[in-house]
């Protein structure tokens, strides 16, 4: 049970005069429980990727095995409810599929649809809702009222309450302030931690990625040119050149400690390890 | 929405895609008189020979225009049984189920279906080599004499081109909402006609409200950078026939001209 593409191309606008393969030849496996990160340029093919992943598009060559389904190009597939259920996408800027009168309704609509009996759904709405940390007096006010940040919560709950086992997220972070994007993050890492859920996150905040991604893909134009260790990724300076990486802030604090004569540990993610290490050197 | 082509914009270079919009209206208009004028075969073989070089010229492929005849198939057949039953001259070709089929009849289908085809043809041809801004640049231009009568010309052919340029946006917009709520578990293509209303009601909400938003964020970006309607305003890009303009117009006018005299002397 994992992800696993294999061969797997797109083609966009296929017999068209201006036909672009979007995916080109992708062999991935994405580890169960791991939160990996998917990186690269616009246009290098990410959303597409993450398109395949809850079969909103189906591969023209090769074939997607995740969980227990299988998506092979140019055949009917009969199973995409149950994988939908199984793979929750959040879209980019998912505030924009609210349309339900109140919140609850709105959450609630995925796990109705999915089968889920009346109660099931309402009691699984409300512990989406509660880990999003929408207040409960929220419950019944119209989504349209709510502020951004909250708009993106109720959106975000209404695909946790279909309790997927893996968790798809298109840019969860885009144009929010940064305490909510950390509260976006804080909630999905824990539920990496305490739920053991699958995630993954089409980023472009390297920040975010070096802070929470144990692994991380970069994609280039449809390719995937490395798929490995987020750490080993952001301390190479060979690939970071190559795939024009922006440095995040901790890791340029690194490397002007180590020029400076500290040896900080490859592991050291947060300020406080970098402290703690540092502490320890001048303790010596 | 995939097989959405008719008014398509497609973005490749050829002879035709540089020709002058205003120049492709005025060929659009004398071309689809045209075709609607004469009566001799003669007449549409020229037409169609005309269309089908100028097809070949602009490199769109003539697949899409065959694609682009599909939605027409069933109205086709209706006038095929409609003309069967009531046009009772000619020869009897034939009788099915005690309806006697005349010559006429079919002739008559073939005249409608035949320019109906060219008439597609034509105009898909238009919007396919033709950016939808200097499509609206080129009616104005049509529209120019009219405001001798006070009419605002500019006015209007500014709400057509942002009516055209959000189409694709609204597309876009579409499908990405028709993603987000399949990945809900909403079914657009099956289930019953209740589950049917709610699923189209998840998409025409949001759909609704972001089509407002995206209109009063235009009308602030269109007032901060100093828009005020009716004001008199210069263009960055000035349209200008070339020779090779006058040559496409000339050719359209001597295909209309042909056409009448078909009708005329044949």
């Amino acid at each position: 049970m994992s992800i696993s593409f294999k061969s797997l191309s797109h083609i966009y606008n296929k017999d068209m005069p201006y036909a672009h393969k979007a995916l080109d030849n992708i062999n991935l496996d994405i580890k169960e429980g791991s939160i990996t990160a998917i990186i690269g340029e616009t246009g290098s093919g990410k959303s597409t990727l993450v398109e395949h992943l809850n079969a909103l598009l189906l591969p023209d060559e090769g074939s997607l095995e995740i969980l227990d389904y299988n998506i092979v190009a140019n055949q009917k597939q009969k199973f995409l409810k149950p994988l939908r259920k199984d793979v929750g996408l959040v879209f980019q800027f998912s505030e924009y599929q609210l349309f339900e009168e109140t919140v609850i309704k709105d959450v609630i609509f995925g796990p109705l649809n999915f089968g889920f009996s009346q109660q099931e759904a309402i009691n699984k709405s409300i512990e989406a809702l509660k880990l999003v940390e929408i207040d409960e007096k929220y419950f019944n006010v119209s989504p349209l009222e709510l502020s951004g940040g909250q708009k993106r919560r109720v959106a975000i709950a209404g695909i946790l309450a279909c309790d997927p086992k893996i968790i798809v997220l298109d840019e969860p972070t885009a144009g929010l302030d940064p305490a909510g994007s950390k509260q976006i993050i804080d909630l999905f890492v824990s539920l990496n931690k305490t739920l053991n859920k699958t995630i993954i996150i089409v980023s472009h905040d390297n920040e975010m990625v070096y802070n929470y991604c144990d692994d991380t893909v970069v994609l280039s134009h449809g390719k995937v040119v490395y798929h490995g260790s987020t750490l080993d990724l952001f301390s190479d300076q060979k690939l970071i050149e190559e795939f024009h990486l922006l440095l995040p802030q901790i890791v340029q604090f690194k490397n002007e400690l180590t020029e400076n004569g500290f040896k900080i540990s490859k592991e050291a993610r947060t300020i406080e390890d970098i402290v703690g290490e540092v502490i320890k050197q001048v303790k010596k | 929405m995939k097989g959405l082509v008719f008014g398509k914009y497609i973005p490749i270079d050829s002879i035709i895609h540089k020709l002058d919009p205003r120049g492709k209206l005025i060929g659009l208009i004398l071309m689809i008189i045209a075709v609607f004028i004469p009566k001799s075969w003669w007449a549409f073989l020229v037409i169609g020979l005309l269309v089908l070089l100028a097809l070949i010229l602009a490199k769109v492929g003539i697949k899409m225009i065959v694609q682009s005849f599909k939605p027409m198939i069933f109205m086709m057949l209706f006038l095929l049984v409609i003309n069967s039953l009531t046009v009772k001259t000619g020869d009897v070709l034939f009788t099915i189920a005690s309806v006697q089929v005349y010559s006429d009849a079919v002739f008559n289908t073939l005249f409608v279906i035949v320019r109906l085809m060219l008439m597609i043809s034509i105009t898909t041809l238009l919007t396919a080599t033709t950016k939808p801004l200097d499509l609206t640049l080129g009616i104005e231009w049509l529209l120019k004499p009219l405001e001798l009568f006070k009419f605002p010309t500019h006015e209007v052919a500014m709400m057509v081109s942002i009516a055209l340029r959000f189409i694709p946006t609204i597309i876009e917009e579409t499908m990405r909402i028709m993603d987000a709520q399949k990945s809900r578990g909403v079914d657009f293509e099956n289930g019953s006609i209740s589950s049917k209303i709610v699923s189209i009601l998840s998409l025409i909400v949001p759909l609704f409200s972001v089509a407002f938003e995206r209109a009063y964020e235009l009308a602030d970006a269109m007032e901060a950078r100093g828009y005020v309607p009716g004001a008199k305003r210069t263009r960055y890009h000035i349209l200008k026939f070339k020779y090779y303009d006058y040559i496409f117009i000339f050719i359209c006018l001597a295909t209309m001209v042909f056409s009448i005299l078909t009708r005329i002397y044949l």
